[in-house]
């Protein structure tokens, strides 16, 4: 009783080797076309409108559903930003941790106003000039889907995570999830296009590290 | 909200759209607007009656609007409107070119919006704070294009009829007045738009007038309508309008300008519009002066123009990201004829003058789908019903 008692102390007190973290990393294949500019037909105007582009949403964020206990010990003051330019926000996905400020600067020629109707995060910044900038607080994880007021077809995703095991995909739609210590986890997906229930993925990262893969593909 | 509700919500808003539809590779875009409003019943005071003799605050309306653009510099434009179910009517039905691609010049010719002031441009689910209509782009004054009043007391006795006005000459059937600008149908004609360096030009040339836009050509005659708008900062657009076109249907005028010195019968307008808006804050205004020639045909005459004055401001406040408060003043005001049998022969104006104060707000249950709720309160300075409050609720959706 008193051997198992103090290997019971032992296993509890003796200085547990720091885990290595290992990298999950992979690929979202997009295998949707771009979207449309999504600007209303306005029989009131008495000028063409300017053609854009279609939107990219082959971007897709890349997060773990469940994430070790540290990682939501996030203290520092962080900052994201989101621009508007040429009637479109710049970056259309942008992925934080809760907590975080995020500016609405207006570099574009005309009045602005950014707002979100999403349950995750209400606001209004109301009308503001080029060379403005505005910011808002996101303290909830969740979906925050942003418009303008005054120009329906310009639209923004804000992704708040609760904690930091999260990446935006590259133009390739590459990512990687750096720092993630060993254990089990699933790996998810979100993309704009995504109407029913997101793919995941199960990955484990050993106890040496390493890295894992997971791919997606989206159509 | 129970589960059944919860699961309709969900359902509906699964299979409706959330914006506009893109077919063919992107080049075809339909959106579309639905607004359902309800009031009590008005058969006496008319106060909100169309010219489609329907009542603005008890309506249901559906347009799908549709572009489709070939190319970067040409397209076509429609929007077709029911009102109260009847059958779709293309209000706007034209093509737009850009001859020059970095030119911002612009023609559009067909069933065309109006360059004449501001209101009549906007989108009316999304654009419009209330629910009712400016006086001067809905209210039916007692003329019409197609009956005139002989003398000064024929126009004296339909004040306040212009919502069913009969007179002696021309048409003898009864029918709805016209308003200063109409808002609920687009002219038909050609016109040219540029704008650059803050300031904003355009003109037409159309079929009918302001009060009576027209597809086919009923009288000859053509209107010329311009506009000018400066943008002298951001948020700010100060605007002046100007239309003049042949208003009487053409076997009136042709009957008639010969015994009055060979004298058009014409609509002339002048407008201002001014829009300000800065944070949480929208206020517009518009002032219209238009003025109607008519016949001189007896005694006591009509004797000069007939004009009217209509002016409103309004203003929208967002409190919240989901609540805002709009209100409306508006008064509507009409020149003096002298009669024989009515008010003592006194001079009196043509039609009643009219006051409106609208004041109401909207929940944003979705970015386009709103609730709103108003208070419209009328005077009138004439008629069976002088005074009138209405008490009216729109949900409207658009993508």
């Amino acid at each position: 009783m008193r051997a198992l008692a103090i290997l019971l102390l032992t296993g509890v007190l003796a200085p547990a080797p720091a885990p290595v973290a290992g990298a999950i990393r992979g690929r979202v294949d997009v295998r949707v076309g771009p979207g449309g500019p999504e600007m209303r037909p306005d029989p009131g105007s008495l000028s063409m409108s300017a053609s854009r582009d279609p939107q990219d949403r082959r971007r897709s964020v890349v997060y773990l559903e469940t994430a070790p206990q540290p990682a939501f010990e996030v203290n520092e003051q962080r900052r994201g930003r989101m621009d508007q330019r040429d009637e479109r926000f710049a970056p259309h996905v942008l992925a934080i941790v809760a907590g975080t400020w995020v500016d609405f600067p207006n570099d574009d020629r005309t009045y602005h106003n950014v707002f979100s109707l999403s349950k995750t995060k209400e606001f209004n910044l109301g009308r503001y000039a080029a060379g403005h900038s505005k910011a808002v607080r996101f303290e909830r994880p969740g979906v925050v889907r942003v418009f303008c007021e005054i120009h329906s077809h310009m639209s923004g995703f804000i992704l708040v995570f609760a904690h930091r095991y999260f990446a935006v995909t590259d133009d390739e739609g590459r990512y990687r999830l750096e720092g993630v210590p060993p254990g089990t986890y699933t790996v998810t997906v979100w993309n704009e296009t995504i109407k029913g229930d997101p793919p995941k993925r199960t990955v484990t990262i050993g106890a040496a590290g390493g890295e894992a893969d997971a791919d997606f593909t989206i159509r | 909200m129970n589960t059944a509700h919860w699961l309709a919500w969900c359902l509906l808003g699964q299979l409706i759209p959330a914006g506009p539809v893109e077919l063919a590779h992107g080049t075809v875009t339909v959106g579309g607007e639905a607004t359902i409003t309800a009031s009590s019943h008005d058969n006496i005071a008319f106060f909100n009656f169309t010219d489609y003799e329907h009542n603005a605050l008890r309506m249901f309306r559906i347009s799908v609007t549709g572009m489709w653009r070939p190319s970067a510099r040409f397209a076509f434009v429609t929007e077709l409107r029911s009102e109260n179910a009847e059958r779709m009517i293309p209000y706007a039905l034209y093509a737009r070119v850009r001859p020059w691609k970095t030119r911002p010049f612009d023609i559009q010719a067909g069933r065309i919006p109006p360059v004449f002031g501001a209101f009549g441009r906007r989108s009316y689910g999304a654009d419009n704070p209330l629910i009712g209509y400016p006086l001067a782009y809905q209210y039916l004054t007692s003329l019409r294009p197609d009956a005139i009043p002989a003398t000064a007391d024929d126009l004296l006795f339909m004040r306040a009829r212009g919502w069913r006005a009969t007179y002696p000459v021309g048409v003898l059937t009864p029918a709805p007045g016209v308003p200063l600008v109409s808002a609920y149908r687009w002219d038909t004609g050609v016109e040219a738009h540029a704008e650059g360096r803050g300031l904003d030009v355009a003109g037409a040339i159309t079929a009918g007038t302001l009060s009576n836009p027209r597809v086919g050509d009923d009288n000859g005659g053509r209107q010329l309508s311009g506009r000018i708008a400066v943008k002298p900062a951001i948020g700010l657009v100060l605007g002046v309008s100007a239309a003049r076109g042949a208003f009487l249907t053409r076997a009136l005028s042709d009957s008639y300008s010969p015994l009055n010195d060979g004298r058009d019968f014409t609509q002339t307008a002048i407008g201002f519009d001014a829009e300000y808006s800065r944070d949480y804050w929208i206020v517009r205004g518009e002032a219209i002066r238009s003025r109607w020639t008519l016949p001189a045909i007896a005694a006591p005459r009509i004797d000069g123009p007939l004009s009217a004055d209509a002016a409103f401001v309004e203003t929208r406040y967002r409190f919240t990201p989901r609540l805002y408060a709009a209100g409306r003043v508006d008064r509507l005001t009409f020149s003096k004829v002298e009669g024989a049998r009515f008010f003592g022969g006194a001079p009196t104006s043509w039609d009643a003058p009219v006051t409106r104060l609208e004041t109401g707000g909207g929940i944003y249950l979705q970015r386009n789908l709103t609730l709103r709720a108003i208070v419209q309160r009328d005077w009138r300075d004439g008629g069976r019903e002088r005074t009138k409050t209405y008490v009216s609720g729109q949900l409207s959706y658009w993508f």
